[in-house]
C-alpha cells in the first residue's frame, strides 16, 4: 500500500507538469479555436532554453523562472504574429480553420528537428542546486524539484485563471473566446489577442520547462511525450478550460503511476488512451466543458 | 480541338506515361520509389474523401494501413487465406473502425475528431506493441510480422519476384480511386459532403444529415486505406507497429493533401509528386550530414504553402493549365 | 383553406430564461405571414423551433398536420420546411450554381437534375447571371437571394424567411418585395420575420407582433400598426427588451 501511495504522490506531481503543459494549450484553443500541434515544442523550447541557461551560467533553477517564461512570451508572440496570423487571415472566419492546425504541425516540425541539428539527440540533464534533494513526509519521499514544480503549476492555474478574470487583457481574451465577431465589433483586435494568447500559451510552457529542468531530462522530441498527453489531457477537462486542464494532467498522472505499480508501464499508455475514448463517448464535452455545438 | 478533348488527351498520355514508366526505369531503387510514391498518391485520395471532401481533419490513418496489412498477414500466415481477400476483410474491419471513431465525434468540434483519431490510433498502435498473441491471433506485439517469402508464388499468393507488378498493382488501385473520387465529387453525396463540411448548419436546413454523410466518407476512406496496408505488407514483406501505424505516416499524409490541395482530385497526387521525392532524396542527402534538416525543409515547405497558397498547388497549377488551354484551342472564355 | 403550420402553447426555456412562452400561432396554406417585434422578442427562436433546431420545452409544433416533434431540420426538410438564416450562411468556396445544387439535390439523385432545377431557381431569383460566380464573393443583396435560392430549390411548402431585408438598399427592398410575392404566386407559404416595417405592410396577408416571447397582437398589417399594446412594445418596450 505504501508503495501505491508514494506512486500516487509522484503521479500527481508528474500530472501536474502534464497540466501544466496541457494549460498553455487550453488557453490557446480556447481564444483561437486552434489545437496547437507545436505545443509540446514549444515545451521543448522552454526546456532546452532553461538548460542552457543554467547549464552556462549556473543559476539557481528558479531564477530561471523569471527569465525563461518572458523571453518565451515574445517568442510565441512573433511565432503567431509572423507565421499563424497569415493563415489565419487566409481562412477568413472559417469557425474552425483548420489549415492553420497544419501550420502549427509544421511549426512543430521545424523546432524539433532544428533542435536536433543544433544540439544533437542525446539526452541531457543538468545538475542544479536542487537536484535529488527530498523531503520526508511520514514514511513517503518527497522529490523537492517534483514537489516545487507541482506548486509553481496550481500557482500558474491560479495565476492564470484571475488573469483571465480581473485584467483588462484577461477579458479581451475572454470575449474573443466567446465570440470573436463580436469582440472585434466591441474594437478588440483579433489578431493582437491572438498574439497575446499564443505569447501566453508559450510563457506557460516556458514556466513547465524551468521546473521540469531539475528533475527531467530534455532531448529534441522531449515535446511530443507531452504532446499527446497534453492533447488527452485538454479534451478530458473540456477544450478550453483553465481548471479541467489542471484537473486532468493530475488524473493523468496518477493514473500512469499508479497503474505501472501493477502491469508493464507501456500498458499504462494504452490504459491512458482507453479512459480518454471512454470519457469521449461517455461525457464528450470533458469534466468542465460546455456543450459543444456541432 | 475542344476543351473537353484536350483534357481527354492529356489524361490519356498522363496514364499512357504511368503505365509506361518501366520501361525507361528499370533499376529496383527507382521503381520502388515510384512505387511508393502511388501508394502514398493512394493514401492520400482515400484520406482526401473524408478530409478534404467531409472537411474535417483526421489524423490517425496509419492505423488503418495497420488494420489491412495485419488483418491480411494474419489471415495468410495462420489460415492460409489469400490476401486478396484477407484486403477485404480488412477493409471491412477498418470501416467498422472509422465508423465508431466518428459516431461521437462527427457531431461535436472538428478539433474533437481531430485528436480522436491520432488517440485511438496512438491507442491501437500501443496496444498492438503490448500483445504477442490476442486468441488465437499471433501478433508478435513490437517485432511486428514477417510474411514468409514464398519459392513460386501465384497472382492468388499477392506475391512476385520483380517489383513490375507491384507497380502496376499499385498504379491500377491509385487510378480506381481517383476515378471513384471522381465520381463521388460530381455526385449528390459529393454536394452532401462539401456542404457539410463548411457549413453544417445550413446544410442541415437543406435535408443533409451532415453526420450521416460524413459517417459514410469515414467508412469508404478507411476501406480504401486498409486495402492499401495489405499492398504494404506484401510489397515489404515485413512490418511492425511503430513503422507503419506510427503518428508519422498519419501526418504524412495529411502534409501530402494540405499541400497538394485538401478537397481536389488532383491534388493528393501532386502533393505525392512534390512531397515523396523530395523526402526521399532529402533524407538520403541530407540526413547524414545534417540529421534532421529534411524535416525542417519539410516543415518550412509546408508552413510556405499554408501561409501563400493555403488551397494547395492544385489551384494555381489548375489556373494554369487552364490558361494554356484556353490558348491551345483557341477559345476566349474559360468554361 | 387548410393550415400548413400550428403552433400551440409553444414554450422554450434557455436555463432561467425564457425565449418564447405560451404562443399560439398558425400559417393558413398560401398565405404571407410575417412575424415582427423589438429586439430580443423571441423571433429567431420560434424559426428554430419550427425548424427544428432546438426542441420545444412545452407545446406542440404541427407542420402539415403532422407533429415535429423530435424531427431534426434534415427531416423537416425533407418534409417541405425551408428556412434561410439571418446571418447568411453560403458555402462560400463554392460557385452560386453549387450552391443552389446543394438545395436541389433533396428532391433528386440526378446531377443533371439537381443543375436543371437550380438553374431554374436562379432564374426565378434573378441570379443567373452569377452562377459561375464563387458564393463569398457575391454583393450583400444576392447573398440574401443566394440563401432564399438555396431554400427555394429544396421544393418546399413552407419558406421561413429570416430578415432576408437587412442591410438591402430602398431598391433592393422593393426587388425582395417582388421576389417573395412571386414566390407566393408559385403556391409557396411564407412566413417571415422583418423589421422593415415597409416590407411587412406590403408583403404580408397577416401579422404576429411578439414581445418578451408572448404574442401581443395578430390581425391585418393595418389593424395591427394601430394596436396600443404593438405602439408602445416599440416605442416603449424597445430599451428593456433589447
Amino acid at each position: 500500500m505504501t508503495a501505491v501511495i508514494q506512486a500516487a504522490l509522484n503521479g500527481a506531481m508528474m500530472g501536474a507538469m502534464y497540466g501544466l503543459t496541457a494549460l498553455g494549450l487550453t488557453l490557446i484553443f480556447g481564444v483561437m479555436k486552434v489545437v496547437n500541434f507545436a505545443h509540446g515544442s514549444l515545451l521543448m523550447v522552454g526546456m532546452f532554453s532553461a538548460y542552457w541557461l543554467i547549464r552556462l551560467t549556473g543559476i539557481h533553477p528558479y531564477l530561471a523562472l523569471v527569465i525563461v517564461p518572458p523571453v518565451l512570451f515574445v517568442f510565441g508572440y512573433y511565432l503567431q504574429d509572423v507565421v499563424i496570423k497569415p493563415v489565419f487571415k487566409a481562412e477568413g472566419q472559417v469557425r474552425e480553420p483548420l489549415t492553420v492546425i497544419i501550420v502549427t504541425t509544421g511549426v512543430w516540425y521545424v523546432l524539433d528537428n532544428l533542435a536536433l541539428m543544433l544540439f544533437g539527440a542525446e539526452y541531457r540533464t543538468v545538475r542544479t542546486a536542487i537536484s535529488n534533494k527530498s523531503f520526508a513526509l511520514g514514511e513517503f519521499i518527497i522529490s523537492i524539484p517534483k514537489f516545487s514544480g507541482f506548486v509553481v503549476a496550481i500557482a500558474t492555474a491560479i495565476g492564470l485563471a484571475l488573469f483571465m478574470r480581473k485584467t483588462k487583457t484577461g477579458k479581451a481574451l475572454r470575449a474573443t473566446s466567446l465570440d470573436r465577431e463580436a469582440a472585434n465589433l466591441m474594437g478588440i483586435d483579433q489578431y493582437r489577442i491572438y498574439n497575446i494568447a499564443f505569447g501566453l500559451g508559450t510563457a506557460i510552457a516556458g514556466i513547465a520547462g524551468c521546473v521540469l529542468i531539475p528533475f527531467y531530462y530534455v532531448y529534441p522530441s522531449v515535446g511530443v511525450v507531452f504532446d499527446i498527453r497534453a492533447f488527452i489531457i485538454v479534451v478530458l477537462g473540456g477544450l478550453g478550460s483553465i481548471p479541467g486542464a489542471l484537473l486532468g494532467g493530475l488524473v493523468i498522472g496518477l493514473i500512469e503511476s499508479v497503474f505501472s505499480q501493477f502491469m508493464a508501464s507501456t500498458w499504462t499508455e494504452a490504459i491512458i488512451y482507453a479512459i480518454f475514448l471512454i470519457i469521449l463517448f461517455v461525457k464528450p464535452s470533458g469534466f468542465f466543458g460546455h456543450k459543444q455545438d456541432w | 480541338m475542344s476543351r473537353k478533348q484536350l483534357d481527354r488527351i492529356l489524361l490519356a498520355v498522363v496514364a499512357l506515361a504511368a503505365f509506361g514508366l518501366p520501361l525507361v526505369v528499370t533499376s529496383p531503387t527507382y521503381l520502388q520509389i515510384l512505387i511508393l510514391l502511388f501508394f502514398y498518391a493512394y493514401l492520400t485520395t482515400a484520406w482526401n474523401l473524408v478530409g478534404g471532401f467531409a472537411g474535417v481533419l483526421p489524423l490517425g490513418h496509419s492505423v488503418f494501413v495497420g488494420i489491412g496489412a495485419y488483418t491480411s498477414s494474419i489471415l495468410t500466415l495462420q489460415y492460409g487465406v489469400s490476401p486478396w481477400i484477407g484486403m477485404l476483410v480488412g477493409g471491412a474491419i477498418a470501416a467498422v473502425i472509422g465508423v465508431i471513431i466518428g459516431l461521437p465525434t462527427f457531431r461535436m468540434r472538428g478539433a474533437y475528431f481531430c485528436l480522436c483519431t491520432i488517440a485511438f490510433a496512438e491507442g491501437i498502435r500501443v496496444m498492438v506493441e503490448n500483445i504477442d498473441t490476442l486468441g488465437p491471433l499471433k501478433i508478435n506485439g513490437p517485432r511486428g510480422l514477417l510474411v514468409p517469402l514464398l519459392k513460386d508464388p501465384t497472382f492468388w499468393d499477392y506475391q512476385f519476384m520483380s517489383k513490375l507488378p507491384y507497380y502496376y498493382i499499385i498504379l491500377v488501385l491509385l487510378i480506381l480511386v481517383l476515378a471513384f473520387t471522381w465520381f463521388i465529387s460530381r455526385s449528390k453525396i459529393g454536394y452532401y459532403l462539401a456542404a457539410g463540411g463548411e457549413e453544417p448548419e445550413a446544410a442541415a436546413a437543406l435535408g443533409i444529415n451532415v453526420a450521416n454523410y460524413k459517417l459514410f466518407a469515414m467508412a469508404l476512406s478507411c476501406f480504401l486505406t486498409a486495402l492499401a496496408g495489405t499492398f504494404y505488407a506484401q510489397l515489404m514483406l515485413y512490418f511492425y507497429p511503430k513503422g507503419l501505424m506510427g503518428l508519422d505516416l498519419s501526418f504524412e499524409i495529411a502534409f501530402i493533401a494540405l499541400i497538394g490541395g485538401r478537397g481536389t482530385i488532383a491534388g493528393p497526387v501532386i502533393g505525392a509528386l512534390l512531397l515523396r521525392p523530395l523526402n526521399e532524396f532529402t533524407r538520403i542527402y541530407l540526413s547524414d550530414m545534417l540529421p534532421g534538416l529534411h524535416l525542417v525543409i519539410f516543415g518550412l515547405i509546408l508552413i510556405l504553402v499554408m501561409i501563400y497558397l493555403p488551397k494547395g498547388l492544385t489551384a494555381p497549377l489548375a489556373a494554369l493549365y487552364d490558361r494554356l488551354a484556353r490558348k491551345i484551342t483557341g477559345q476566349g472564355a474559360a468554361k | 383553406m387548410s393550415n400548413i403550420l400550428e403552433v400551440t402553447n409553444l414554450t422554450k426555456h434557455f436555463g432561467g430564461l425564457t425565449a418564447v412562452s405560451s404562443l399560439d400561432l398558425h400559417i393558413k396554406t398560401g398565405e404571407i405571414l410575417a412575424l415582427i417585434g423589438p429586439n430580443g422578442a423571441g423571433k429567431s427562436t420560434v424559426f428554430n423551433l419550427v425548424a427544428g433546431v432546438f426542441a420545444p420545452s412545452e407545446g406542440v409544433i404541427k407542420f402539415a398536420g403532422q407533429t415535429t416533434h423530435g424531427q431534426k431540420p434534415w427531416d423537416l426538410a425533407r418534409l417541405g420546411l425551408a428556412r434561410t438564416f439571418q446571418i447568411v450562411k453560403p458555402f462560400g468556396s463554392k460557385t452560386v450554381l453549387y450552391n443552389v445544387m446543394v438545395g436541389a439535390f433533396l428532391r433528386t439523385n440526378s446531377t443533371q437534375k439537381a443543375r436543371e432545377i437550380a438553374e431554374e431557381v436562379l432564374v426565378t431569383l434573378q441570379l443567373d447571371h452569377t452562377k459561375d460566380m464563387l458564393a463569398a464573393n457575391l454583393t450583400i443583396a444576392d447573398r440574401k437571394r443566394l440563401e432564399i435560392a438555396k431554400a427555394l430549390a429544396t421544393d418546399p411548402k413552407l419558406l421561413l424567411l429570416d430578415e432576408v431585408m437587412a442591410g438591402l438598399r430602398p431598391t433592393e427592398v422593393d426587388d425582395m418585395i417582388g421576389i417573395i410575392r412571386g414566390l407566393r404566386d408559385r403556391g409557396v407559404t411564407v412566413f417571415v420575420i422583418e423589421h422593415i416595417m415597409r416590407a411587412v405592410m406590403a408583403l404580408s396577408d397577416r401579422v404576429v407582433v411578439i414581445q418578451f416571447g408572448q404574442k401581443i397582437a395578430e390581425g391585418s398589417p393595418e389593424a395591427v400598426t394601430k394596436d396600443e399594446n404593438v405602439i408602445k412594445a416599440y416605442l416603449g418596450g424597445e430599451y428593456d427588451a433589447a
